[in-house]
């Protein structure tokens, strides 16, 4: 049976280097995702950041040449484990993507439950499960009436509230956002961002923005990911997003934040 | 002080054709004119076809034709008896058996090249298109080489298995398509919520390319049930009803329309005409039925983006 109570967890980066092939695109990345917090992973694009977030679930695997050293502790366990099955890491550290992708052939509601029938699961009180997991992405009252149009009938902002949704059904101990917001308008996006910042009560959030405001009004806490032409990326700073705003240590975050590159 | 705005130019108003005009107009013209023309010959290619068949055939056209076999009747035998029923039948026959292992093959096959990244999906792609040019009698005469292999009697079974071959390149053709159309994306979010590949697949994926799919049937189908030489040389003719495809003759529309157009009597190529509509009109409803699944998909999704 499936609990409606969500629980936060701790996850953990320990020397995580990644290649394509024999092109290294990580190095030694070392970060602390702490319970209940919100981490901005900002950086010019072609930093690795996107890939980072990636190996926080294993998505990138799907890319066939991709390598990975290093360990990813969720609570102190490894997801590379090799005990450990990638569809299971993938239940409890949630992902959303750039560009809302609900089930086109799927009613809003089986969107939200999609996750339980994808991966087998089942639910004594789906009904339950659907309220909250649409309470949660706060987008119930907008849609308890027309649960079983198809979800391509959304807005935009309200399909990727929907993903949100459809993630938040699994009950995943983190949510993974890779630039949540960078195909919607700003009155979506400040909906997805007051969502942000209810959710982290709950679970622990890690989000890739390209947009440095962003980064500053939902994060708690933010690394700066850098890579240069043969150098592979890389964290920078790392810090609580006052400090990496306000007074960051290395010149090149200083560069960064204030918009002298990138 | 002047208005920026280009003058208004009167010709865009009143004629299209009277902006043909200097030698860009000229080209543009002779393009246009070009393309009409070419139209207007297949248009009319097709319509020559469709009316030579209509106007031949509707003679034989009555609803015993449709429904009764080809028993006791002879070339010379008054239209008002006999008809294509055991052909109708026949075909159907045949189509389904092929399509029972050409659907689930061309599929897999549409899924290995879409869905895999092995080295050998080139090969696959190749020999599939190969498979795509070959000649029907081909087919029928490598599966009577077969036939007098296993020193077997033909049947309606050996028709079926000379049918495969022709149908599965278009299905796994058309179904590749309709996969890879399928956006990336659907199948990341699937994974992303903790699927597994083939779960992903049954039931993101495969949904999303559902009108493709069937569309790929219909192609198939369209492709075999007219074909006429791989029958003539795996299976025997039947005057009557034979649903049983491993034993004695089957009648089919394509042997019934060379049967009776061979015979030459005025009868006889009444009756070829008539199973020949009957048989354009199966077609025609399959390829109606195609264009109205992939149709909806369109009117539903313009409905959703409202």
């Amino acid at each position: 049976m499936m609990t409606i109570t969500p629980v936060a967890a701790e996850l953990q980066a320990q020397d995580v280097s990644v290649w394509f092939g024999e092109r290294q695109v990580l190095k030694d990345v070392n970060l602390t995702f702490r319970a209940n917090r919100v981490t901005a992973l900002i950086g010019p694009s072609g930093c690795g950041k996107s890939t980072f977030i990636r190996t926080l679930n294993r998505m990138h695997e799907l890319i066939p040449s991709a390598g990975l050293a290093g360990a990813i502790l969720l609570d102190g366990k490894d997801i590379y484990d090799p005990s450990v099955n990638p569809v299971d890491v993938r239940m409890e550290i949630g992902m959303v993507f750039q560009k809302p992708n609900p089930f086109p052939t799927m009613s809003i509601q089986n969107n939200v439950l999609s996750g339980l029938k994808l991966s087998g699961l089942h639910s004594d009180n789906k009904e339950e499960l659907l309220e909250t997991s649409l309470k949660r992405a706060s987008m119930w009252n907008e849609v308890k009436d027309r649960l079983d149009e198809p979800a391509t009938s959304l807005s935009g902002g309200q399909q990727q509230r929907l993903c949100i949704a459809r993630s938040l059904a699994m009950n995943p101990k983190v949510l993974l956002m890779d630039e949540p917001c960078s195909a919607l308008d700003p009155g979506s996006t400040r909906r997805i961002e007051a969502t942000i910042e209810e959710l982290s009560e709950s679970m622990t959030i890690v989000i890739v923005t390209h947009n440095m405001q962003q980064a500053q009004r939902v994060s708690h806490e933010t690394a700066f990911f850098l890579a240069d032409d043969n150098v592979p990326g890389g964290v920078v700073e790392f810090g609580s997003t006052e400090q990496v705003f306000g007074q960051p240590i290395d010149p090149r975050t200083n560069d960064y934040v204030n918009g002298h590159f990138g | 002080m002047s208005d920026p705005r280009p003058a208004k130019q009167p010709w865009n108003k009143s004629s299209k054709l009277a902006s043909f005009k200097g030698l860009r107009g000229f080209s543009d013209a002779v393009l246009v004119f070009g393309s009409l023309l070419l139209a207007a010959a297949v248009f009319s290619l097709l319509l020559s076809v469709l009316w030579s068949v209509i106007s031949a055939g509707s003679g034989a056209m009555s609803a015993e034709f449709l429904y009764q076999n080809n028993r006791y009747i002879s070339t010379t035998t008054s239209l008002d008896y006999g008809g294509v029923g055991h052909a109708i039948l026949g075909t159907l026959e045949l189509v389904l058996l092929a399509t029972a292992v050409a659907l689930p093959l061309g599929l897999a096959i549409a899924v290995y090249l879409t869905q895999s990244q092995s080295k050998l999906r080139n090969l696959v792609r190749a020999i599939t298109q190969a498979l795509a040019g070959l000649p029907s009698v081909v087919s029928g005469l490598f599966v009577l080489s077969i036939i007098s292999f296993l020193d077997a009697q033909k049947s309606g079974i050996f028709g079926a298995v000379a049918l495969f071959p022709l149908m599965l390149p278009t299905v796994a053709r058309v179904a590749e398509e309709a996969l890879r159309l399928v956006p990336q994306d659907l199948r990341l979010a699937a994974l992303g919520l903790g699927a597994p590949n083939y779960r992903a697949f049954f039931q993101v994926i495969l949904p999303a390319a559902k009108t493709g799919i069937i569309t790929a049937l219909l192609l198939g189908l369209a492709r075999v049930v007219g074909e006429t030489a791989p029958l003539i040389l795996t299976i025997q003719a039947n005057e009557g009803t034979n649903l049983n495809p491993l034993e004695g003759g089957v009648a089919t529309l394509p042997t019934y329309i060379y049967g009776f157009i061979s015979a030459g009597y005025a009868s006889s190529i009444t009756r070829a005409w008539g199973a020949s509509l009957v048989l354009l009109i199966i077609v025609g409803i399959l390829f109606v039925s195609a264009r109205l699944l992939t149709g909806d998909k369109k009117k539903k999704k313009s409905k959703g983006s409202k």
